[in-house]
């Protein structure tokens, strides 16, 4: 086992199933074989609110439910005034995976706060850390609903990233899913790891350019 | 790594699905409790997976305390579960089992909302087991959650007290693995030892300054709970659960619940005592971690209880004048413990300006028509514990009073008693507030003469912690048809004069029955009936949309305080009012709102 873990922390808001991704990749990372520590963090309110995960695996056990500033490998987020909110604590070579949807804060619809003057995806990519952004206007299918399966669609993303077994993750996916839901999921799986496997030889392509 | 059949028995459970798991392995036979983030799930899982324990929702905690104290009374082992504000409600039939005799072991699984991820008050159960004299036990994750839950009801049967778990919005909310036993089968613990048991006050009074105390119908009433008390204190020295590491001589750490990890993480060398029984203290361990460090620390969340129970002691530890409470911090993180005690630790600064999220009603929630038609009215009103308490917040501004769980309705009759009903301030409650205390509000109104408006939002259930049932519920652990109690009819019964019952949707007849009823000289309840859009997923209508043509950016569709309608800044610069299809239920609030109709489906 080359990998030690690694400490990920998910982001999003209330309803985007933050937890089912955390749910979905805890049951894979157990089959590893790997200890693991995951916190949820769920703000006032059913919906709209913050959520973040704290989601540590290990191949000793975990102590601190709270990942440290600094000490995060992967921010994965769903809404990106949320990833802006966790960009810090990643470690230098961390990764950030972000969507571009947007759930505007209650603070602003108020004018309680202003907006953020700048582009949030321009903030995102411009940070030290290497960035992925999915845009899911540009990935909608008449397949599967990619707002309310944007979980699913970073996972495959995610799983092609890390070089994991799809079939594994699939697997995975299929035994934790409602039975009704298991084909709208597996396509937007699938729509995330070719959407990762794209990027990724734009990415290496680019590098090697350079 | 574990071998095979190890890992067959390793589950990963969060800190409520572990105390489910402790109550069945410690044998309980009921359990009773009233909803609150972070601990709801306990009951939930209790009942879905262990069904030989009998589970309720209570009316309100003091109801589920006072269930499990007869239970405990009648020898069976009881549960009940509470968040700490609860516990306040309950405090009273706490008190009363506290010092008394306990048949079969009686434990309160207590939660702290440490971080007020909930928003609630800043709040520390770990005062009563101060104020009472009872054992007080704090787990630091689930393996912990399971095995001082069966300890704790040991606790309560060997020193004949009730005792508190308490766990925190970390702990109840952080997954980690569980050692199962698959061999367990369950069986209700039973233990009839006392024929009696009275509260300290009617057993101190019987024996103060009583001619023959010693005479066997006196004695046996009498519970020496502080000897008890000194002998789990001494006993506590060698208990497991209380862990002794010494390490380093340089840092000793005090410390229970999550706050050990962070520490154990930031400060590997360090020396420490793991609490797992914060209440009372092992004074020969923290002696011996006293003189085996240079620097003793006590890092606990919530407030500086550890703390001032080890000064107590002559003992002197660094704890709040290095982390000072509330509202400085809220809770411990591995940060906060590095940045004081690892001095070149990095730092690390958040991005500024990212702006906070306020809560916000669902789309399509009941609680957003009867706001708007009080704002549009400038009726002036308080709000309870209940999802409609998000009217409160700056971005809706619909009410003006907000206290407690259940208090609504006697807020109102104050006020308008004081200012001679001038001003016809109106109370607005849940159904769940209704049931817990606002009923006893309601009475007292009646019988001592009010004329205030009350308006009922019955959605069915406990919306705000994630829909449980209540005793108007059409569903229930417990549900009976034929059990169900009906809002109207016993608002009839307690004498309300005028009663009218509404759908909030249809926002003309809501509307004027507010308005009817307000203007009306007498008492009166409008119950305002629509399930919860969320816990019932009510079908959607066609979602609205704003014709941007049409639209002068008044914002008074903002102001409604909708999740579906977002102030988008578009890549321009320009800034658009735009509803969110995905979560617009189609409900036509928000038009009716709008003066330029430009808001359409």
């Amino acid at each position: 086992m080359q990998d030690t873990g690694k400490n990920i922390i998910i982001a999003g808001v209330g309803g985007q199933g933050i937890l089912l991704f955390s749910n979905l990749l805890s049951k894979f990372y157990m089959k590893l074989g790997y200890e693991l520590k995951i916190s949820d963090v769920i703000g006032l309110g059913q919906r709209g609110g913050g959520v973040e995960s704290h989601f540590r695996y290990s191949n000793k056990p975990v102590l601190s439910p709270f990942i440290k500033a600094g000490d995060v490998d992967f921010v994965i987020s769903f809404e990106q005034t949320e990833t802006l909110r966790y960009l810090h604590s990643l470690k230098e070579d961390g990764v950030v995976f972000s969507s571009t949807y947007e759930l505007t804060s209650t603070s602003v619809n108020a004018r309680l706060e202003k907006p953020m003057a700048e582009c949030k995806t321009e903030m995102i990519k411009r940070s030290e850390n290497k960035t992925f952004i999915i845009d899911p206007e540009e990935h909608k299918s008449p397949d599967f609903n990619i707002s309310k399966m944007m979980n699913v669609v970073m996972l495959g993303y995610y799983a092609e990233f890390r070089g994991y077994s799809h079939d594994d993750m699939i697997q995975v996916v299929k035994d934790n899913v409602p039975a009704k839901f298991i084909e709208g999921n597996l396509k937007a799986y699938e729509k995330g790891a070719a959407i990762a496997r794209a990027e990724l030889a734009t990415k290496e392509s680019v590098s090697s350019n350079c | 790594m574990e071998t095979g059949n190890d890992i067959a028995s390793m589950q990963m459970m969060n800190g409520n699905e572990a105390v489910a798991r402790g109550a069945f392995e410690a044998g309980v036979k009921v359990a009773a409790g009233y909803p609150g983030t972070p601990s709801t799930e306990v009951m939930e899982y209790t009942h879905q997976r262990y069904s030989d324990i009998y589970c309720e929702w209570a009316t309100n905690e003091k109801v589920a305390v006072e269930v499990a104290i007869g239970a405990s009374f009648a020898g069976y082992r009881s549960l009940a579960l509470m968040k700490t504000v609860g516990l306040h409600v309950a405090a009273d039939a706490l008190g009363g089992a506290a010092g008394s005799q306990i048949n079969g072991g009686l434990v309160l699984v207590v939660s702290d909302d440490v971080g007020r991820l909930a928003g609630d008050d800043y709040n520390d159960c770990r005062h009563y087991g101060n104020m009472f004299n009872i054992p007080v036990l704090e787990p630091s994750d689930s393996q912990d959650a399971k095995d001082l839950m069966v300890k704790a009801f040991e606790i309560s049967e060997e020193y004949s007290t009730p005792v508190i778990l308490k766990t925190t919005s970390v702990t109840c909310k952080t997954t980690s693995p569980v050692k199962i036993d698959e061999n367990y089968t369950y069986e209700a613990k039973c233990r009839d030892k006392y024929p009696v048991s009275f509260s300290k006050v009617i057993m101190t009074t019987m024996m103060m300054k009583a001619k023959g105390s010693e005479h066997p119908k006196l004695t046996k009433c009498f519970n020496d709970f502080p000897a008890h008390m000194k002998r789990l204190a001494e006993d506590s020295n060698d208990a497991g659960f209380n862990k002794l590491e010494l390490n380093g001589k340089k840092i000793g750490v005090i410390t229970a619940g999550t706050p050990y990890y962070y520490a154990k993480e930031v400060l590997p060398e360090a020396s420490f005592l793991k609490l797992g029984l914060v209440m009372p203290l092992p004074e020969r361990k923290i002696r011996e971690l006293a003189e085996h460090v240079d620097e003793l620390y006590v890092i606990e969340d919530g407030h500086d209880v550890i703390e001032k129970n080890i000064k107590d002691l002559g003992i002197s530890v660094i704890g709040k004048e290095l982390w000072p409470k509330f509202p400085v911090m809220t809770r411990f993180t591995p940060d906060i413990i590095e940045e004081k005690l690892v001095p070149d630790a990095p730092k690390r600064t958040p991005q500024e300006g990212v702006p906070f999220r306020l809560p916000v009603s669902c789309a399509g929630c009941s609680h957003l028509f009867v706001s708007n038609v009080l704002k549009k009215h400038k009726i002036k009103a308080a709000a309870d514990v209940t999802c409609g308490l998000i009217g409160c917040f700056p971005h809706m501004e619909s009410y003006s009073l907000q206290k407690c769980m259940g208090s609504s309705i006697s807020l109102a009759h104050g006020y308008n008693l004081a200012k001679e009903n001038k001003e016809n301030f109106v109370a607005m409650i849940g159904d769940g507030g209704f049931w817990a205390t606002g009923i006893n509000g309601l009475m007292n109104l009646i019988y001592n003469n009010g004329q205030s408006t009350v308006i009922i939002v019955d959605n069915n259930c406990l919306a705000m912690t994630g829909g449980q049932n209540v005793a108007s519920s059409e569903f229930g652990f417990n549900y009976k048809p034929e059990n169900k109690l009906e809002i109207a009819k016993v608002c009839e019964a307690v004498g309300v004069k005028d009663i009218t019952t509404v759908d909030p949707y249809d926002i003309g007849s809501l509307e004027e029955a507010i308005v009817n009823a307000v203007n009306a000289k007498t008492n009166s309840v409008v119950i305002v009936q629509k399930p919860c859009v969320t816990k019932f997923k009510l079908p959607k209508d066609t979602p609205s949309y704003i014709d941007q043509e049409q639209c002068v950016q008044c914002r008074k569709c903002i102001n409604v305080g909708c999740l579906a309608i977002e102030s988008k800044k578009a890549k321009d610069g320009s800034v658009k009012i735009v509803i969110n299809e995905d979560i617009c239920t189609g409900c036509r609030l928000c038009s009716t709102v709008c003066h330029k109709e430009a808001i359409k489906n």
